[in-house]
């Protein structure tokens, strides 16, 4: 590979994603780029630190927004490569990174970065949301997220420091909620009715989620999709 | 009112002095060493100005033409001052004009005398500029950029990455300039956007330690070039200049990745800021005004508020014989420094 501004850092050159071609990464970040949003996401970078300063995710993980935006506006190929298969999923989505005074979302080229790699099913891709299937097998098929009675507070030290508390005494509390959806649910996030799944069911379709999950993990796919119709056309 | 006023330097802050001093109602005489007038924008051949992205040789021929065609104007080029004497209301100046000298009595002085780009062969050999012909410096691109021919001094062939390092010559303590000369940041930013208009395929970089773009210039300037135009800012100051094949390496730090890097160019552009120029220096000497410890004239007077008050009652300065100035800061000077001027005439007729 000849010696571009692309693969400039001597650092890192050559040995990260070797195997990767140049033309490949570059293809990946023309794709980012070409998403209308982009615009609206990037103007220039004056690498102040603001993000990182209002980032949770970088107080806990070697993860920077100000690195994404960056790399991002200087068009670092490379650098962008290691990024969407690594730094993109230490970010929790909170945007408080958009308090910067060029107008950059940093959070939203994650969303970007994550929409691509996910849709061009990235071998680390899928690793990385191997974890998650569990995740995604509940929001997806439950209409729930991870409930209460699943938290193992040792994992989630960016949760706070009385996640522990807050734990031991989960199912008392979740018992004196005064809400019909979540009162005496605690093997759930919240209680969720049938009419209420088969419109979630037809939301995943249609927008397309269905593909973008077959794309990173067929066997989550197949079992999501045999269930789902399965209620579908009984609805 | 009586009396004339002296304006020394015909740039951009002699020529705008000489003008407000005119439409004030008093008479100038102004003295430049060149053939022409228009100072260093002139002689060094500016492609744009920094100001609303003018065509320099016809914003400054427009102040010329309003000064040459002033009938309270006398404009004497290729002409010196070879002595003073006297005070604030009566100065006596010999200007050598031609060969022929001349006695004038003036009332009031306003030093205009200007910069010089800093010459990156002066102390040491910076970033190998006299070795290699693929590292020029801000005015040698101006130039390139005024005829739309840029290219590589070593082949002919335009270049594919450029890149510019900054606070060449300054902010440096062991070379003894340690200001600031304001307006490089604002002059590489300029010429990395007129690269590419002009070579649309190429990656400009710029490495800096700050970036000062103050006023408008953020904006106008800075977030046109990084955004519109895709320029790079590195912050990180290139350590030395290298050969590598037909191309050149350069060395430095981009530290807010905080990273070694080793990048190859094929053209490199020094930043270099502002000196005193030759005639600042002589004439300083020549008046008896105090300089500062870079020979730029002292300005502020006792208070130290007053922008264009040198040491002398009766002298004042103007422009880059200050210290590094932009046009802006220029005109600014030079009206307040022909409403000073003037005020001497006044008081003169009063005397």
């Amino acid at each position: 590979m000849p010696t571009t501004m692309e693969n400039w850092n001597p650092g890192k050159k050559q040995e990260r994603y070797p195997n990767v071609p140049y033309a490949e990464k570059e293809r990946l970040f023309l794709e980012v780029k070409s998403d209308p949003r982009y615009e609206d996401f990037l103007y220039g970078c004056y690498e102040c630190g603001i993000c990182v300063s209002a980032c949770p995710s970088a107080r806990f993980y070697d993860y920077s927004p100000r690195v994404i935006a960056q790399a991002m506006a200087r068009e670092d190929i490379e650098r962008i490569y290691e990024i969407m298969v690594e730094d993109i999923w230490n970010c929790a989505q909170c945007f408080s990174c958009v308090r910067c005074p060029r107008g950059n979302n940093p959070g939203g080229l994650v969303t970007l970065l994550r929409e691509v790699a996910v849709r061009n099913g990235l071998q680390e891709t899928r690793e990385v949301l191997k974890g998650y299937s569990r995740v995604i097998y509940k929001v997806m098929l439950k209409g729930n997220q991870v409930s209460p009675d699943m938290l193992q507070p040792d994992f989630f030290p960016d949760w706070g420091p009385w996640v522990q508390q807050f734990s031991a005494n989960m199912s008392v509390w979740r018992r004196a909620i005064p809400v019909d959806t979540l009162r005496g649910v605690t093997d759930a996030a919240w209680r969720v009715d049938s009419k209420t799944l088969r419109e979630l069911y037809t939301i995943w379709f249609e927008t397309g989620n269905m593909e973008i999950i077959k794309e990173v993990d067929e066997g989550l796919y197949d079992l999501l999709v045999e269930v789902m119709e399965e209620e579908l056309e009984e609805g | 009112m009586a009396g004339k006023v002296l304006i020394i330097g015909g740039g951009p802050a002699g020529l705008e002095a000489a003008r407000c001093v005119a439409q004030l109602g008093g008479e100038a005489i102004l003295v430049e060493k060149r053939e022409r007038l228009g100072g260093t924008p002139d002689r060094e051949s500016y492609a744009k100005l920094t100001h609303h992205w003018r065509d320099s040789g016809e914003a400054i021929g427009e102040l010329v033409a309003a000064v040459t065609g002033n009938p309270r104007v006398q404009v004497k080029t290729q002409a010196e001052v070879k002595a003073v004497s006297g005070q604030a209301g009566q100065f006596q100046v010999r200007i050598e004009c031609g060969g022929v000298s001349e006695d004038v009595q003036v009332a009031s002085i306003i030093v205009a005398t200007g910069f010089q780009h800093f010459d990156p062969g002066r102390a040491t050999q910076f970033y190998n500029y006299y070795t290699f012909p693929d590292v020029i410096t801000l005015t040698d691109l101006e130039k390139m950029l005024k005829e739309h021919k840029v290219v590589r001094p070593s082949n002919g062939l335009p270049p594919k990455r450029i890149a510019f390092i900054q606070c060449v010559g300054s902010r440096d303590r062991q070379l003894g300039n340690e200001y600031c000369s304001k307006v490089c940041c604002g002059i590489a930013s300029k010429q990395a956007v007129e690269l590419r208009q002009q070579l649309p395929d190429s990656k400009v970089m710029i490495f800096y330690i700050d970036m000062r773009m103050y006023g408008y210039w953020e904006n106008e300037i800075y977030w046109v070039a990084q955004e519109q135009y895709k320029v790079n800012y590195v912050k990180g100051v290139i350590s030395e200049v290298l050969k590598k094949g037909d191309q050149l390496l350069i060395r430095g730090e981009d530290t807010t990745l905080g990273r070694p890097m080793e990048v190859t160019m094929d053209l490199v552009v020094l930043s270099v800021g502002m000196e005193p120029s030759a005639g600042t220096r002589q004439i300083a000497q020549l008046l008896g005004v105090k300089q500062n410890k870079y020979g730029f004239i002292e300005a502020g007077g006792p208070g130290g508020l007053d922008p264009v008050a040198t040491s002398v009652p009766g002298i004042f300065v103007a422009g880059a014989a200050a210290g590094p100035a932009d046009l802006n800061d220029a005109f600014s000077m030079a009206g307040l420094a022909a409403a000073r001027a003037v005020a001497v005439l006044y008081q003169t007729q009063v005397a």
